[in-house]
Order: structure tokens, then sequence, then C-alpha cells
């Protein structure tokens, strides 16, 4: 693995520009990092195997505590044929006020055939006043797996905190071929109606989404999933992306709910489409 | 004296956005039918208050504002435009119900004007399948010779109509109620409008978390009147 780190801290454009390339192997049945390159002030642990070989543990970090305006981040990741690379956050990331300044993380992924890419971060916490963009564009492959959540709370709710100003962005796409087969393009400016009205967040700081697109999601193994145990507060559900993916939306108030019932789901379809028994991260808490 | 400069557009915009088109708008509800049940809409301002925020944030402006696109790559004759606007938009419908709906209209409206226009039909139909409501709109303005800004100010409108009658049916409102609101939603329709056009394609999101929550419950309500 080499490590570089240059100059990364640029301040005629304002802010980090924060580099992280992943390229995952598959060798005899083991998951290898093979390259990585990193730029301050991200970084990855060293690779972890908690479950066996096959798959290929991943922590990322964020040395410098947080996302201010002006930060340009960009990550990618590559998944060699059959590799499986899970990958997380080591702690929740936040999304500090900005003056002005747009802060940018652009995350894209290719997939290889047979590939299992799991993009499980913890949550990021938008503090009143950001300003985020966050991209990501996975290009799956024949046979390639995509897990993936997000989770969001809006404002630093323990003081009171409403996310009044500002912007946060998030779009999530996957392409087959070249064709875009899920877009999910959010984007909530802060506000009082925004943050109250039911359209938006229903007076909810926290939203979170998870999705699974992997082997069809056929209408008896949905019905399945909407009798898994749901969380005990907050409002969630389930449908169906094109070609049969899973969707899972939460609002509510609690990380702890959001996250423990999308690992519940996340558990279920592991099991069902990769034959691994549950598993839960101690990370996630 | 003439009623307005061009009165065949007039006409054909009418056409276009009557509720009477066959297309099926009627059938679904948007999430209405799941939020009055679950008494989050009760009364003619809470549907006020839900469509301005859906003009303001929602995904009705992105159908907007790929309408726009679509409109002018048809008449630039970039087919394969057209075709890659439909396939993003498939895959921006949040969940199998909205998708559903946009495409079961969009595929009514595509045929309708098959069958209104003189063949050879100048787009192709078998890429452009499924089709989506806002795309069948702007090949449809397009053909009719409608001016983009105009149609889209059509396809507003007649969004709008069609969920305050469905919200006539499930909150119950009075038919004068509903009237009442339509008349009301005259400047935000035209300032959506002008917002909708100002959006570059980067910044094609939207924010309507309870629109998806919703229509996913919609998806297994027990009782209902709408579609899903």
């Amino acid at each position: 693995m080499e490590m570089i780190v240059t100059n990364p801290y640029d301040v005629d454009a304002g802010g980090w520009q924060g580099e992280l390339e992943l390229d995952y192997g598959a060798i005899a049945g083991k998951t290898v990092l093979q390259r990585s390159y990193h730029r301050a002030p991200l970084k990855v642990q060293r690779s972890l195997y908690p479950e066996g070989d096959r798959c290929c543990h991943t922590v990322m970090l964020h040395t410098a505590g947080g996302i201010v305006g002006g930060d340009r981040l960009a990550t990618q990741i590559h998944l060699a044929p059959q590799s499986h690379a899970l990958l997380t956050t080591a702690a929740a990331t936040k999304l500090y006020r900005s003056n002005g300044p747009e802060a940018e993380h652009r995350i894209t992924a290719q997939v290889e055939p047979g590939a299992v890419l799991e993009w499980l971060p913890q949550e990021a916490i938008a503090f009143n006043g950001a300003n985020y963009r966050q991209t990501m564009a996975v290009d799956l492959e024949p046979g390639a797996i995509f897990a993936g959540w997000e989770i969001t709370r809006f404002g630093r709710t323990a003081r009171g905190e409403q996310f009044l100003t500002g912007m946060w962005r998030s779009h999530l796409e996957l392409y087959q071929n070249g064709v875009p087969i899920w877009c999910d393009r959010q984007g909530l400016p802060g506000g009082m109606d925004t943050v109250t009205h039911p359209h938006s967040l229903n007076q909810q700081p926290i939203i979170g989404s998870f999705l699974w697109f992997g082997q069809p999601i056929t209408p008896e193994l949905l019905h399945t999933l909407r009798q898994l145990p749901p969380p005990p507060q907050g409002e969630f559900g389930l449908t169906t992306t094109q070609h049969h993916g899973l969707l899972a939306r939460y609002r509510g108030a609690s990380t702890t709910d959001v996250k423990q019932w999308f690992i519940t789901l996340w558990q279920y379809l592991r099991q069902q489409q990769l034959n691994r028994p549950p598993l839960k991260l101690r990370i996630w808490g | 004296m003439t009623p307005t400069a061009d009165p065949t557009a007039l006409l054909r915009l009418l056409q276009l956005a009557s509720p009477t088109l066959p297309i099926g708008a009627y059938s679904y509800s948007e999430g209405l039918e799941t939020l009055a049940a679950t008494g989050q809409l009760t009364n003619a301002a809470d549907l006020h208050g839900w469509l301005i925020q859906q003009l303001q944030h929602g995904t009705i402006r992105i159908d907007g504002a790929v309408l726009l696109r679509a409109y002018a790559a048809a008449q630039g004759g970039d087919w394969e435009a057209v075709i890659q606007w439909n396939q993003w938009l498939s895959a921006s419908r949040e969940t199998a119900e909205l998708r559903q709906s946009s495409q079961q209209m969009g595929q009514a409206l595509l045929k309708l004007l098959g069958d209104l226009v003189t063949p050879p039909l100048p787009w192709p139909v078998a890429e452009l399948t499924p089709c989506n409501g806002a795309i069948a709109f702007a090949l449809a303005a397009w053909q009719w010779q409608l001016d983009p800004q105009t149609a889209l100010l059509g396809y507003l409108q007649s969004w709008a109509t069609n969920l305050i009658s469905a919200g006539v049916k499930v909150i119950p409102l009075g038919q004068t109620a509903g009237q009442r609101l339509l008349w009301g939603l005259d400047p935000h329709l035209d300032q959506a409008r002008q917002q909708i056009s100002q959006l570059d394609d980067h910044n094609l999101n939207s924010c309507g978390w309870g629109l998806s929550l919703a229509s996913m419950a919609h998806e297994t309500q027990y009782s209902r009147l709408f579609r899903s």
C-alpha cells in the first residue's frame, strides 16, 4: 500500500482537496485492497476481515474532524470481478456551517461483474448553515451487487439547533451499461417550511435511505421484509426500484432506530443473497 | 377580432391539459389518499400548503424541468437525448407507485398522440417505452407547436387540477372549495414555472420525503379509491 500526502489544504481554493482511491481485487477467493491512494483529510484504516477472506472491510476516516465550505473531496472505488468490499466510516461526519462556499464530495464506484460493494457509512450531521453537495455514481456491471445507506441529521438537535439556512444535497445514481437505473437526487434547502412541513421533514431531524440492488426483490421477499421488526417510532416505508431493487426510507428522531432497522433489512438480504450469517459491526455501536 | 394571437395553440393546450384527456390521471392521488387517511390532510388549507411545497421543493419541478429538456431535444431532432431524459426520469421515480403512475399516463398519452397525428411518427416509440408523462406531454406540445413555457404552465396546471380533484374526494372537500384552491394557486404555478426554467442539470434535485413515505404507505394501504 502506498501512502502519499501532498499539500492537501489549498488556501486559494478555500478548503481541503481530499482524495481517496481504493482498488480491490480478488485473489484466490480473498478480496485484497490492492492499491490505495489518499490525500488528507481522507484516509483509510488497515483492512479488516471479521467475516473471512471473501469480504474486505475498510473503515474510512476524515482526519480534519468535519467538512467545511469550500472543501473538495473525491473518492474513487474500483472492485475487480468477484471481489467484495464493505466500506464504513469511523464516526459520524460533521457538515459544518459555511459562510457561503459549497463543500463537495464526489464518489464514484465501478463494480465489475460478480463483485459486491457495501457502502454503509455512519450518519452525517448537517449543522445549520451547512452548504454541502454529495454525488455518488455507481457503475454496476452484470451480476454486481450494491448495498448502500445514508443517514442524515439536520441540525445539532441536542442543543436545539434546526436546519434553518443552508443547502444539503445528496445524489445517488446507479448505472447499468451506461443507462441510469436509479437516480435518487435529494436536495433540502434549510428553512422553516422544509423543517416543519409534512412534505419535507415534518419536524423530524433525521432522514435515512437504504438501497439494495442485487438479485430481484420478489413480491414475496418484499412482503417478508415488510414483516421484519420496524423502527419503534418515526415514519418509514419500503418500495421497489426499477429492475427490482429495494428502497427503504425513514423519517424520525433516532439514529439508533434507523440504523437498527437498516441493519435488520441488510442482514436479512445479505443472508438471502450472499449467504452470510448476520453481522453487526462494533463500530456502529 | 381574434381572441388570442394563436387560437389553434390555445385550443390544443386546452385539450392537452384537460382533465378529460383519457390518460388515467384521475386514478392516482400521489400520496394524498394516505395523507388523508392518516390525518395529515384534513382541510383545504392543508392541501393548499402541500401543493405549494410540491411546487417549491418537490418532484413536480423535476418533471417540469425534464419536460423543457425533452421539448428542446425534440425540436432539435435529438431523439437520443429524448430517450436519455426518459430513462433518467424513470430512474428518478422514488417509489414503484409513482413510477407506475408516471409511466402509465405517459404510455397512454404517447398512444393517443400516435392516433391523432398523421403517420409516420417522428419519435422512436419502441425506445421511448415505457414513456413517462412529462416526456409524452413535451412531445405533444412540440408536435402541436405550443410554446414550451406555455406548455410547462399547462402541465403544472393539469397536475394541480388532478391532485385537487383527488383531494376533493379523499378529504373530502366541496367542489367550490376545490375551485377556490385552484384559483388561489395561479401565482404559485407561474412562479414555479419561472423557477423550473432556471434549474440547471446538476441541480435537478428535490425534497419530498413526505410524498415518498406517503406513496410507500399507499402501496400497502388496506382500503383505497386510488390506484397503487
